[in-house]
């Protein structure tokens, strides 16, 4: 057994000097060559499960009990200089987030070199050499060019293989990823994902791949746990587990990630009414502004074009889906509506009123009519008002409420969210992440908009959670017969809520018409493409399809 | 939350000896014309007496009661740096916030200004400004708030930017509400324990201050008691009567050391970042 870990047990203090379980006796095993994935939500342990094999822990948290054999040694006996000897060397660890897991004032290949250097004791020279081939080996067409690039001058999906290439500099037995793709784009996951399973098999390394998709997981992994509150409970094969899952929770875990290619139940399709559209935007482009340091005379660079010639309006009550991946334009297009941004050119009209211009220039009932939901719910919940305060301000500013009644109308929105009423009292830190976007949800209804804008709204929640806030904004909907434009990035989630969809890329359409029709027969290969990258691997599992998708781009 | 803060703050003895001292300062600023047996002022006695049942700790060069006039010597200079620290704290709570909010040239006037007042010593400002404007205590002042408004305005600002892009502050702007009430309702909440803290770190700075100029003659003027003019006055008497320095320079430096520990231990157990960074700007 290459790594054999018995009732593993990490705890850490909390602010309120407790002490607390992350990890609660896991015991796992993983031989030569074999994939393990660890499955979970946020909060799971499952990070803290991935250092603790490496003999570390976070400041403040302890490896309390258990064994980690690695090849027959209990690594945590080891004295410290020992540890720092095998990590990297013999197990190492791709972290979340690629930028800032490299060091930015350094070129990249000189981050490699580094730990070539520490574990195999080569020359500058002999360092240099062996990244430039590592990076060749992820896959980077200009692997000279690359080595001398610093962090900031790369993609998202570059840096991840730079990270990829370091924790493989030295040959590993077992390599640990911690949601490695999380912060890429699905095309770039899909890429990385391919990347990892062969120099998997390059380089005969076993993989602890830990990740909240278990899309990725399957995709990647032969085995699998699923933990939850620190502990496993649900281990074996991928490809059993997720036929027929054994445990309560890991069924609900399959059941809310929202299908692509679902047989099962689509969304009724809303009728047309048959009335004008609310939103009809014609030709939209937009540049963004020449950026200078705003003093008259300096030096201006002109801005991007983040959208061309966008062209698509909304029927009342019904929702359009607007898909692509960052920078694809997508967000510009929602703060042009809503007014966070002056329009560029070309011509939207809501309701038959022009917008054009930013939010503090337009009358107040149509500030009112149009309302918007964000990505991040913590960010966008002032962490200094109470959520009453919060939930009142807009009842105050549209309706003209007195503190009375704005106090009642908020408790029932709250309510109608399906939170109690005592929450009003309560501070956004204190809520839970799906609560706070149900608080921001609420806050977006308090206007009684007629189109309401949401923007990558469960992107950061986990799949239980977001099944759960999609399901109530689809039945706020079809209560109050608002329009939606639904931004995201997940086709998914998508194809649960709206009745349209335009495919965006660089800021042009590339796909556009009814969901149904756009997912089942996509007519643009990128659509292709991101659909393949979206694919449900657990339902189906044609191998060698992520390869003709590959072909396709 | 407050009652874990609270809870910290009772575990930490030096931020408890840090209160303890405070309050005794302050208490003894406010009480001291009914703790005090003579007229800061008086002559009550003969120059230079020492130590006696009459005197507790003597007289001075004009035989006026040494323990009077070191109990009465923390009011004004607490008052004035208390005053100007105020108006630095809110004018730069103000100017801070509009250059972050604004940005473009607004922000670009405030902080080129602020820049300049930086390359400027604080003494030499002084220097020039208590004598160009007169020496009084709104001059003092307003003197006072000058020196501190530029490091308040920049730390605002600093934190401001960090709250600008977040989504509360761009679902108030799509409200249309005002900029008034955006800065209200929205930044300064998030700014107000950053500003408690500068409170209190520009303080024992700001004593510091006033009791320097009190012992250059840019201060406050005989005969009112101060801590800094009392050093001054006994200055010259070091060799034969060192006491008339020593008492009232522990009287200032037991203010300005309480002052800091309690500000320290305060916001650590507070959690607030602003404390770390304890810095003269």
């Amino acid at each position: 057994m290459l790594l054999d870990v018995k009732n593993l047990t990490v705890g850490y203090r909390t602010d309120d000097r407790q002490f607390r379980i992350a990890v609660d006796g896991v015991s796992l095993a993983l031989d030569k060559g074999e994939t393990l994935g660890i499955a979970g939500e946020s909060g799971c342990g499952k990070t803290t499960l991935a250092r603790a094999l490496m003999a570390y822990t976070r400041p403040g948290s302890k490896i309390v009990g258990g064994n980690v054999f690695l090849d027959g040694t209990d690594i945590l006996a080891l004295p410290d200089r020992q540890k720092h000897a095998i990590r990297g060397s013999r197990i190492a660890m791709v972290p979340q987030n690629p930028l800032s897991s490299l060091t930015f004032h350094m070129r990249v290949g000189a981050q490699i070199d580094e730990i070539v250097c520490r574990h195999e004791g080569l020359s500058r020279r002999q360092a240099q050499e062996k990244s430039v081939a590592l990076l060749a080996a992820t896959g980077m067409p200009e692997p000279d060019a690359i080595y001398r690039r610093y962090p900031h001058e790369l993609s998202g999906g570059q840096r991840q293989r730079v990270v990829i290439a370091a924790a493989l500099a030295c040959r590993p037995g077992i390599l640990v990823l911690d949601e490695p793709t999380t912060a890429l784009d699905k095309t770039t996951e899909l890429r990385v994902l391919e990347l990892v399973s062969q120099l998997r098999e390059q380089f005969d390394t076993a993989l602890v791949y830990i990740s909240h998709d278990l899309n990725v997981i399957a995709r990647v992994c032969d085995r699998i746990c699923v933990m939850r509150d620190g502990r496993v409970i649900e281990a074996g094969d991928t490809r059993k587990t997720f036929a027929s899952p054994v445990h309560g929770y890991t069924r609900r875990l399959l059941d809310a990630i929202p299908r692509v290619n679902a047989s099962g139940p689509v969304r009724p399709l809303r009728a047309d009414s048959g009335e004008a559209p609310i939103l009809e935007v014609t030709n939209l482009k937009y540049r963004y502004p020449a950026t200078g340091l705003g003093i008259p005379f300096s030096p201006k660079k002109p801005g991007t074009l983040a959208v061309q010639d966008l062209s698509f309006s909304i029927n009342r009550g019904r929702t359009l889906g607007l898909v692509g991946e960052s920078g694809s334009g997508k967000s510009t297009v929602a703060s042009v509506i809503s007014g966070i941004i002056p329009p560029g050119s070309g011509k939207i009209a809501f309701d038959g009123v022009p917008l054009n211009r930013a939010a503090p220039e337009r009358p107040a009932d149509l500030r009112r009519r149009i309302q918007m939901v964000f990505q991040d719910p913590l960010s966008s919940l002032n962490p200094r008002l109470s959520i009453g305060r919060i939930l009142m301000r807009p009842l105050r500013v549209f309706f003209a409420m007195g503190h009375e009644e704005a106090r009642q109308e908020a408790a029932r929105l709250l309510e109608r969210m399906d939170m109690r009423a005592e929450l009003l009292d309560r501070f956004p830190r204190q809520l839970s992440g799906g609560q706070q976007q149900r608080v921001a949800l609420a806050r977006a209804f308090a206007a009684r908009p007629d189109l309401i804008i949401c923007d990558e709204v469960t992107s950061a929640l986990d799949v239980s959670v977001q099944a759960s806030v999609l399901d109530l904004l689809l039945s706020m909907q079809a209560e109050s017969g608002v329009s939606c434009l639904f931004i995201s990035h997940d086709l998914g989630v998508i194809k649960r809520v709206a009745d349209d969809v335009i495919v965006l890329q660089s800021g042009e359409v590339r796909d556009a018409g009814p969901t149904s029709d756009v997912f089942t027969a996509p007519s643009h290969p990128y659509t292709q493409l991101l659909l393949e990258a979206t694919r449900n691997v657990f339902d189906v599992r044609p191998a060698a399809s992520d390869e003709a998708a590959l072909a396709v781009q | 939350m407050l009652k874990k803060s609270g809870k910290r703050i009772l575990r930490s003895p030096v931020t408890m000896i840090g209160i303890a001292v405070l309050t005794a300062h302050m208490a003894i600023a406010a009480l001291a014309p009914w703790l005090t047996p003579y007229g800061s002022s008086e002559l009550a006695g003969m120059p230079f007496e020492p130590p006696s049942r009459e005197f507790w700790l003597g007289t001075d060069i004009l035989g006026r009661d040494y323990l009077t006039r070191l109990l009465m010597g923390g009011r004004i200079t607490i008052s004035v740096a208390l005053c100007g620290v105020f108006i630095a704290i809110v004018a730069g709570a103000f100017f801070g916030l509009a250059a972050a909010w604004h940005g473009g040239m607004i922000d670009e006037v405030i902080m080129r200004l602020v820049d300049t007042k930086v390359a400027i010593p604080s003494i030499l400002l002084v220097g020039v400004l208590i004598p160009g404007f007169g020496q009084s205590v709104p001059v003092l002042i307003l003197v006072i708030a000058l020196v501190y408004v530029s490091g308040v305005i920049r730390t605002v600002r600093a934190l401001a930017l960090t709250i600008a892009p977040q989504g509360f502050v761009t679902a108030a702007v799509l409200r249309g509400e005002s900029n008034l009430s955006i800065m209200c309702r929205e930044f300064l909440p998030n700014v107000l324990d950053l500003l408690c803290v500068e409170f209190a770190i520009r303080m024992s700075s700001a004593i510091l201050l006033v009791s320097s100029l009190s012992f250059l003659g840019l201060g406050i003027s005989p005969p009112t008691p101060d801590w800094g003019l009392m050093v001054s006055e006994g200055v010259g008497y070091i060799h034969t009567d060192p006491w008339l320095v020593i008492y009232p320079s522990i009287a200032l430096s037991t203010l300005v050391v309480a002052l800091n520990l309690t500000t320290e231990g305060v916001a650590n157990a507070l959690g607030l970042d602003a404390a770390r960074g304890m810095t003269k700007g």
